[in-house]
C-alpha cells in the first residue's frame, strides 16, 4: 500500500449465526471415524448468506442508531451469494430498505471477500464519496460430503457501520476507528469450487497449506501491520489461527466465535472481531482466502455499540444430526418433482410483490390510521375505504393474535410450520410463517419479531420473506433460530 | 312475508366419493338425470342452465364458461353460464338461477354443480391453495389454515375444547351413515377424532372434510308454474350474500365469520323469518370449527356457545335445531361447486319429508342452507327455503 489512508469511524457492530449446530461427533459417526468435540453452524432450509447478512446488518444498524435511509452504501462480502449471478446485492439492499440510490458492491470469489468489502467501503468513505457505509460479511460454506470440511466449515455473518470522519477528528469521535491496513497476495490454489462443483474442496495437503501458504502470508501481513494487542484471524480449519497469533504476539480473540460456528469463511475475520470491539485497545483483523490476505488495525477507544450482543447472538442454536444437516444444505433431497408456485418469479405479480415484501411495507390511511398490507393489493383502506394512503415501513415486533401449526403441506414447505396472525406494535396486522422451533408451545399473546428468511427455491430462484420468531423462544435468541430440517425428520408425510 | 317467487320442483345428486371411474361430464349427467327423475309430474323443458364449478380446468377447457355442460346433458343449444364464487359457488348459482326465473327471462332453469376434486393429486390440490393469494404474503396456507386460526382463537376466548369440535364430526358422521349419497358412511367416536393425525393444529384429520368428487342439480321454475310439476313445491323464501376482506390478516374478528352474519340477516329479512323459525339447516362444515362458527353467526346459538351446543346435542337430528342431517361436508363430502346444490337437495327432501331415516321434525316448514368460503371466508351465501306457499 502506498499513500496516506484517512481513518474512518466504526459506530455499530452486529453478528448473526444460523439456526443449526452440527457436532463433529455426528459427522464422525456417519463415517465411522473418530471425532472431537467441535461443532459447526449450519443454515436451516430457510436460511442462507442473504438472510444471515440481513440479520447481522439489521443488528449493526440498530446498535448504531442509524436509519436505513441514512446509509449511502452497502458493501457485502460472501463466497456464496444467493444468486451466483443475479440481484443478490439488490435483494439485500431491498430487504434492509436502503435508499434506491445506494452505492457499494458485492465482493465474492473467495473467503477474502469479507475483507474486500470492508476495505472497499473504507476507500469510499475516505475518498469522501460516502458518508455512512454498511459493511456485511456473511458465509454459509457447503463442504463436500465426506471431506474434512464437514467438521470445519460453518456459517455466520458480521456487519459494521462505518462513518466518514470530519477533517479535525480530535473531539470525542467515534468509539473506534479503522486506522491502517496491509494486503499480501500469492498465486496459490488452496480452496476452490468450480462452476460445476456443489461443494467447496481443499486442493493442498494440510501441511503444505499451513507451512507453505497460510502461516507465511498471515505472518507477513500481520507483521507489516505492526503490533496489536488482540487479533481476529480467519481460520480455514480451526487450528491455524492460534499458530498465527503466536507468531504475531497478542491475544487471539476470534477463537470463541470460531468455536461457536466453525469457519465462517468470508465472515470469519469480522465475526471473530465482533466481541473485541467492546473493549478498548488495538485490534488486528486478518482475513485470508484465495491467495490473498488483508490485515487491518482497529483502534477501539470505547465499546462499539452492538459488541455486547455478539456473545448472545452466537450462542444457542439447535442441534442437528448429520442427515438433518445434509437436508438443510440441500445435499440430500427427495426424488420427487417439486410442485411450482402459483406465481412464478418471472411474472409481473411477483415483481410487484417482491419489493414491498422485502421492504415490509404497508399503506397507512390518512383518514383513519388503519394500515392495509401489502399496498399493491389495497388501493382502498380496508377499514374506511379511504384512498389517501401513505406507504409506511411496518414494525418488526408484535404479538400473536391467533395461529396454527400446519403439519400437512406440499413441498417446498416443511412441517411443522406455524402460521401466525401478528398484531404489530404499530397497529398493523400481518399473517406470516413462523419457524418450526417455536411450533411446540406457541400461544396467543406471545411476543414475536420478524426476521428475513428464504421461503423457497422456486425454479432455482431464492424467494425471500419475513417469518415470525418468538422473542426468547425455544430457539434461543430470536433471529438466530429455527429448525425446519430437524422437524421434518419426524413430521408425518401424507 | 316470504319472497316465494320461485320454486324448486326437482332435485337430485349422485353418490359422492372418489369417483375415479367417472368423468366430469358423466357426473353432471348423473345429477341432471336424478333431478329430472325426482320431478313428480311431466318432464320440464329446460330453458337455460347455470353451472357451478369452482376449478374450471382440470386438463384443458372443460367447464370453462359452463359452455361444455349442455352438450353432456343432451341439452346442446340452451344458454349456459358458469358461476364461480369459491366454496359457495353452488349456493350462489342457485340464488342466481332463482333471480333469472324471477326476471321472467327464462321459465325453467337447471342449476347444476359439478366438481372433480380427485382427478389431480392431493398435493397439487393443496398447493393450489398454498400458493394462492399474494405472491409472497400468505404462503403456506393450505385449506385448513383458513379456518384453524379461528379454532385457536375460539378456544382462547370461549374455552371451546377439542371434544366440542370432535362432537361435530361424530354427529355428522352419524348422519352420513343414514344418507345413501354420503362419501363416508361410518360412525366415528370422540376418541377416534381426538387420536386422528394432526393436520393443522388444532384441527385433526377427522376435523376436516374429505376431498370428494360429486355433482348435484336442482330444477327451478316460477311459483305459478310449479304446480305443473309437483304438488309439493319448495319455495325460495329468501337469500343473502355478503363479502368480507379476503385475507386472514384483515379479519375484524377471529371468533366469527362476519360475512355469514351479514348474509343471513339479509336472507332472514327477505324471507320474513327469524333463526328460531328454522326447522333444519345445512351449513358449511368444511371443518368442525366452521360448523361451530356457523351456528353462532347464523343466530342459532349465542356467540361463544357453539361448542357446548354441539357437545350437548342441540344440533343432532332430534335436537333443538338439527344441523347437517345429510352428514354435511364432513361426511357427505365437499365437491365444491356441487356442495351448495347437494345441500339444497337435502333441504328439498327434508321439507317434503322424504329424507327417510334421517328425517327431522318439520314444524314451521322452513329450512336454511349456507356456504362460506374464499381465501379467508371472504364470501358467504345463505338460501332460505319453505314449503309454505
Amino acid at each position: 500500500m502506498t499513500g496516506t489512508l484517512r481513518p474512518v469511524g466504526v459506530v455499530g457492530v452486529g453478528v448473526a449465526a444460523p439456526s443449526l449446530r452440527l457436532a463433529q461427533s455426528e459427522v464422525a459417526q456417519a463415517w465411522s471415524a473418530g471425532g472431537g468435540r467441535a461443532q459447526v453452524a449450519v443454515c436451516d432450509g430457510d436460511e442462507d448468506t442473504l438472510t444471515l447478512a440481513w440479520q447481522a446488518a439489521r443488528r449493526a444498524l440498530d446498535a448504531a442508531g442509524v436509519e436505513s435511509a441514512a446509509v449511502s452504501g452497502l458493501w457485502w462480502g460472501t463466497t456464496r451469494p444467493p444468486f451466483a449471478e443475479g440481484p443478490s446485492h439488490a435483494f439485500l439492499a431491498g430487504a434492509l430498505d436502503l435508499p434506491s440510490d445506494v452505492e457499494g458492491c458485492l465482493c465474492a470469489g473467495s473467503p477474502h471477500a469479507g475483507m474486500e468489502a470492508l476495505v472497499s467501503a473504507w476507500d469510499a468513505l475516505a475518498a469522501g464519496h460516502a458518508e455512512v457505509a454498511l459493511v456485511v460479511a456473511s458465509d454459509a460454506l457447503v463442504p463436500g460430503i465426506g471431506t474434512g470440511g464437514e467438521v470445519a466449515t460453518g456459517a455466520g455473518a458480521g456487519a459494521v457501520v462505518l462513518v466518514a470522519l470530519p477533517g479535525d477528528s480530535n473531539g470525542a469521535g467515534p468509539p473506534a476507528q479503522l486506522v491502517s491496513r496491509i494486503s499480501r497476495t500469492m498465486a496459490v490454489v488452496d480452496r476452490t469450487r468450480g462452476d460445476d462443483d456443489p461443494g467447496t474442496g481443499d486442493v493442498y495437503d494440510p501441511r503444505l497449506f499451513r507451512e507453505g501458504v497460510y502461516l507465511p502470508m498471515v505472518a507477513a501481513a500481520g507483521e507489516a501491520l505492526g503490533t496489536q494487542e488482540r487479533w481476529s484471524v480467519s481460520d480455514p480449519d480451526g487450528k491455524l489461527a492460534a499458530a498465527a497469533a503466536k507468531r504475531l504476539g497478542g491475544t487471539l480473540v476470534s477463537a470463541a466465535a470460531q468455536g461457536a460456528v466453525g469457519d465462517a469463511g468470508a465472515a470469519a475475520a469480522l465475526l471473530g472481531a465482533g466481541e473485541a470491539l467492546g473493549a478498548a485497545g488495538s485490534l488486528g483483523v486478518v482475513g485470508y482466502g484465495g491467495g490473498r490476505v488483508t490485515a487491518l488495525s482497529v483502534d477501539v477507544r470505547r465499546p462499539v455499540p452492538g459488541a455486547d450482543g455478539v456473545g448472545e447472538a452466537l450462542s444457542g442454536g439447535q442441534a442437528v444430526g448429520y442427515v438433518g444437516a445434509l437436508k438443510a444444505r440441500r445435499q440430500l433431497r427427495p426424488q420427487t418433482d417439486p410442485i411450482p408456485m402459483g406465481v412464478p418469479p418471472g411474472g409481473a405479480a411477483f415483481v410487484r410483490g417482491n419489493a414491498e415484501m422485502l421492504a415490509l411495507q404497508g399503506a397507512r390511511c390518512a383518514a383513519c390510521g388503519t394500515v392495509s398490507t401489502p399496498p399493491s393489493i389495497h388501493p382502498h383502506c380496508i377499514n374506511c375505504g379511504g384512498t389517501d394512503l401513505e406507504v409506511v415501513r411496518l414494525a418488526r415486533r408484535g404479538r400473536v393474535q391467533t395461529f396454527v401449526v400446519n403439519q400437512t403441506m406440499p413441498p417446498p414447505f416443511q412441517a411443522p410450520l406455524p402460521l401466525v396472525v401478528l398484531d404489530l406494535d404499530d397497529g398493523a396486522r400481518l399473517m406470516v410463517q413462523g419457524i418450526s422451533a417455536d411450533a411446540g408451545d406457541l400461544a396467543v399473546g406471545d411476543e414475536m419479531t420478524l426476521v428475513l428468511r428464504r421461503y423457497a427455491l422456486e425454479r432455482g430462484i431464492p424467494i425471500y420473506g419475513y417469518k415470525a420468531v418468538r422473542v426468547g423462544g425455544a430457539s434461543g435468541t430470536a433471529g438466530a433460530a429455527g429448525s425446519a430440517a430437524a422437524g421434518a425428520e419426524t413430521a408425518p408425510t401424507r | 312475508m316470504s319472497w316465494n317467487k320461485v320454486a324448486v320442483v326437482g332435485a337430485g345428486l349422485i353418490k359422492m366419493g372418489e369417483l375415479f371411474d367417472q368423468s366430469y361430464e358423466q357426473m353432471a349427467a348423473g345429477a341432471y338425470r336424478a333431478a329430472l327423475a325426482s320431478v313428480d309430474t311431466g318432464t320440464p323443458a329446460i330453458d337455460a342452465a347455470i353451472v357451478a364449478t369452482q376449478r374450471g380446468s382440470l386438463w384443458g377447457q372443460e367447464g370453462i364458461g359452463g359452455n361444455t355442460v349442455p352438450s353432456a346433458l343432451g341439452l346442446s343449444g340452451i344458454p349456459c353460464t358458469r358461476v364461480e364464487n369459491a366454496c359457495p359457488s353452488g349456493s350462489d348459482a342457485f340464488r342466481i338461477g332463482a333471480m333469472v326465473v324471477a326476471s321472467g327471462v327464462h321459465d325453467v332453469v337447471l342449476v347444476i354443480g359439478v366438481e372433480k376434486m380427485r382427478d389431480k393429486s392431493t398435493q397439487e390440490g393443496l398447493l393450489a391453495r398454498a400458493a394462492a393469494g399474494h405472491p409472497l404474503y400468505n404462503r403456506g396456507e393450505t385449506a385448513p389454515v383458513l379456518f384453524a386460526p379461528f379454532a385457536t382463537r375460539h378456544m382462547h376466548e370461549f374455552g371451546t375444547t377439542p371434544e366440542m369440535l370432535a362432537s361435530v364430526a361424530v354427529k355428522n358422521h352419524h348422519n352420513g351413515c343414514l344418507d345413501p349419497y354420503a362419501h363416508f358412511r361410518n360412525e366415528v367416536t370422540v376418541e377416534q377424532v381426538l387420536s386422528s393425525p394432526m393436520v393443522c393444529s388444532p384441527l385433526r384429520l377427522l376435523d376436516c372434510c374429505p376431498q370428494t368428487d360429486g355433482a348435484a342439480a336442482v330444477i327451478v321454475t316460477s311459483a305459478e308454474r310449479a304446480h305443473e310439476f309437483t304438488d309439493k313445491p319448495v319455495y325460495v323464501a329468501g337469500f343473502g350474500v355478503a363479502t368480507d376482506h379476503p385475507y386472514l390478516h384483515e379479519k375484524s374478528t377471529y371468533v366469527g365469520l362476519p360475512a355469514t352474519t351479514l348474509a343471513s340477516r339479509r336472507a332472514y329479512d327477505m324471507a320474513g323469518v327469524a333463526p328460531d323459525d328454522i326447522d333444519m339447516a345445512e351449513v358449511h362444515d368444511c371443518f368442525t370449527i366452521t360448523e361451530i362458527l356457523d351456528i353462532e353467526d347464523l343466530g342459532f346459538v349465542e356467540k361463544g356457545k357453539g361448542g357446548p351446543a354441539s357437545l350437548e346435542g342441540e344440533t343432532a337430528l332430534d335436537g333443538r335445531i338439527p344441523v347437517n342431517p345429510s352428514g354435511g361436508l364432513l361426511a357427505k363430502g365437499h365437491p365444491i361447486g356441487a356442495t351448495g346444490l347437494a345441500q339444497i337437495t337435502e333441504c328439498f327432501w327434508q321439507l317434503r319429508e322424504e329424507a327417510g331415516e334421517r328425517q327431522v321434525a318439520i314444524r314451521n316448514g322452513v329450512a336454511l342452507q349456507h356456504n362460506v368460503g374464499g381465501r379467508g371466508s371472504g364470501v358467504s351465501v345463505v338460501n332460505i327455503l319453505t314449503r309454505n306457499a
